[in-house]
């Protein structure tokens, strides 16, 4: 186990696969069977400061490459999220709290709510592609990405993670922009849509969603290099990862750690453990002696 | 997303009816699908009919089983699937507990020697009590218009249960819970078939799960020793929002 150890932010992960936010992260009890079946880490669903019931079903569609989503960001809302926080903190390891707002304000408010409810750090949702209002409006505002991010950081004691959209013009812009965050995880999903032909109608409620899984891959590998490249920041990468390989070219490119969702559709939760024992044995076979070892490995 | 054309409607009680469709797929009692009603809604519903010409039967609760309920023969019906966990069947003598629309995702169990307990709130609402032989089947309803006035349990209050190999039950939560909470003591082998809100039926939303497991992957059907561990069965759910909420003791 103590091959695959890694950190972020100072954070100490027993392995570099954390699960990522929107994923089977709703219900504490999921939460803590997936860390009792493997993952490193958790970020909780994102969470905002009113309960909200999100999209009608269809919220997801099984497209080629992955799964486009539009699930409408449903949460109880921050104050009824404590007792979920509570019982996925019993497993022993780092729940990360995901947040969205509309401002600088309820970011801030957000993020004090769950640093008080013991999370390990906060992952900034600035970047949910389907919401109105918020999400990619939020994330693709330089300036306001940099106040929300240091005003949480002067309100908050624990690491926080700044969670970057891919629907912008230029990504490393706004990753200049989240500077004062610990670390930066990128990609969230690609703006998409799926038209069913016989229904002549887009599938999901939404009409657009988001794409994530396998198709996606190559695009969040290229945004990590190149951040990492350019700001040196810590990042944890996510997009697209299904085996032991995908996780390695995400740490080669930059990443300290990995956050896994779509794989859980094909895999079932015990992707955990086999994408662990997969980059284990690449180690051992090709000499690493740690993760850190790896991260970047690939950069010029 | 799949598609077929309905090729058969047939009305079994007064709110609820079965549609069938061709759909050359290899499926098992006690999975389902997710169908869709462009422009309307999508909702997990049971095969009740597993051979080449597949079926669903559908009561009408609200806006999207409402619409099912009233398609007609040549209409299309979309749908993606099949999902789910089947139930593991066995050789012997079966018992079948079906509560209200839960009796349809029992139907493919029932062979001619099975036996049910079919409870419904009212009469004419009893689902396929006519698929068992006579004398096989145990009517109950809330309001006594047949059979055994009471609840689905008080229908198992007369039998031997340690003569059936296996006993199959699906219906409301709390249906199951006091099944359970009955049969807890007694020496029979039991499947529960779950019902939770399902939101994608393909194991990421988290809108299905009790106590870690994904009804729509690890279930909806769960064995009598997987309920036992069960902490949040019969006794808290998350809304459509995520909220917990505990369930009427
Ligand atoms: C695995 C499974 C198999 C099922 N099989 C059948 C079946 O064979 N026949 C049948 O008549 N019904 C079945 N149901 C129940 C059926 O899915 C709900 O009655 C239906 O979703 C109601 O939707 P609506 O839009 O018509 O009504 P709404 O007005 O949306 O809701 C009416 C009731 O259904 C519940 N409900 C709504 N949406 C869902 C959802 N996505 N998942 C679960 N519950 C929901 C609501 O909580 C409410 O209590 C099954 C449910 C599950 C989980
Ligand atoms: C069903 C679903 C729901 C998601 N919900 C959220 C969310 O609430 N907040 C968020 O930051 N990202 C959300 N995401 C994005 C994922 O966290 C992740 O960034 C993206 O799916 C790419 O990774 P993957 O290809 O491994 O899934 C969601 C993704 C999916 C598939
Ligand atoms: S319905 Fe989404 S996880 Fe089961």
């Amino acid at each position: 186990m103590s091959l695959l150890k890694t950190e972020v932010a100072g954070i100490y992960f027993e392995n570099p696969l954390i699960l990522a936010s929107g994923i089977l992260d709703e219900n504490g009890y999921t939460m803590k069977k997936i860390l009792q079946e493997g993952a490193a880490g958790v970020v909780t669903k994102s969470i905002g400061t009113v309960e909200r019931t999100g999209y009608r079903p269809p919220i997801v569609a099984e497209v080629t490459g992955g799964l486009l989503n539009a699930v409408g960001l449903p949460n109880p809302g921050i104050d009824s999220f404590g007792e979920e926080i509570k019982v996925a903190l019993e497993a022993g390891k780092p729940v990360i709290g995901s947040i969205f707002g509309g401002g600088v304000q309820e970011f801030v408010d957000l993020a004090i709510k769950m640093e008080g409810y013991g999370a390990n750090a906060i992952e900034l949702n600035l970047s949910c592609p389907h919401v109105k209002g918020v999400g990619s409006e939020v994330g693709s505002d330089p300036a306001l990405v940099t106040d929300i991010v240091t005003e949480i950081k002067k309100r908050v004691k624990i690491p926080v993670f700044a969670k970057l959209s891919p629907n912008v013009t230029d990504m490393l812009e706004i990753a200049i922009a989240a500077e004062a965050a610990d670390a930066l995880v990128m990609i969230n999903t690609v703006r998409g849509l799926a038209i069913d032909v016989y229904a002549r109608k887009p599938v999901l409620s939404n009409t657009y969603g988001g794409l994530s899984g396998k198709a996606i891959k190559n695009i969040g590998l290229r945004y990590v290099y190149e951040v990492k490249m350019e700001t040196g920041k810590e990042i944890i990468g996510v997009g697209g990862i299904e085996n032991a390989e995908d996780a390695i070219e995400y740490i080669m490119a930059g990443s300290s750690a990995v956050q896994l969702g779509t794989v859980l559709y094909k895999k079932g939760r015990q992707a955990f453990a086999e994408i662990s024992s997969g980059i284990t044995q690449f180690m051992k076979s090709e000499g690493f002696g740690s993760i850190k070892e790896m991260v970047g490995a690939a950069l010029p | 997303m799949i598609h077929s054309t309905i090729t058969g409607i047939e009305r079994v009680s007064p709110t609820t009816v079965s549609i069938r469709f061709p759909w050359e797929a290899a499926v098992l009692p006690g999975q389902f699908i997710m169908v869709w009603i462009p422009g309307l809604g999508e909702i997990p519903i049971s095969l009740s009919h597993i051979g080449d010409i597949k079926g669903i039967t559908i009561k009408s609760f609200g806006p999207t089983s409402e619409a099912l309920t009233k398609m007609k023969e040549g209409d299309r019906i979309f749908f993606r699937g099949p999902y789910g966990r089947p139930f593991t069947q066995v050789k012997g003598k079966i018992l079948v507990v079906g509560g209200g629309s839960g009796m349809a995702g029992l139907l493919p169990l029932i062979n001619s020697d099975t036996v049910g307990v079919v409870s419904a709130r009212t009469k004419d609402e009893l689902l396929f009590v006519d698929r068992f032989l006579e004398g096989n089947v145990i009517k109950v309803t809330d309001d006594g218009s047949a059979g055994i006035k009471g609840i689905a349990v008080d229908g198992l209050k007369g039998l031997d249960l340690q003569k059936f190999t296996k006993m199959y039950i699906c219906g409301p939560e709390l249906m199951l819970r006091s099944v359970y909470r009955y049969i807890r003591e007694i020496d029979v082998d039991a499947e529960f078939s779950l019902e939770r809100l399902m939101k994608c039926g393909i194991g990421v939303c988290d809108s299905c799960s009790i106590d870690g497991y994904q009804l729509c992957r690890d279930g909806p059907t769960f064995s009598k020793k997987q309920i036992s561990g069960m902490h949040e069965f019969g006794a808290f759910k998350l809304t459509e929002s995520g909220k917990r909420i505990a369930l009427p003791k």
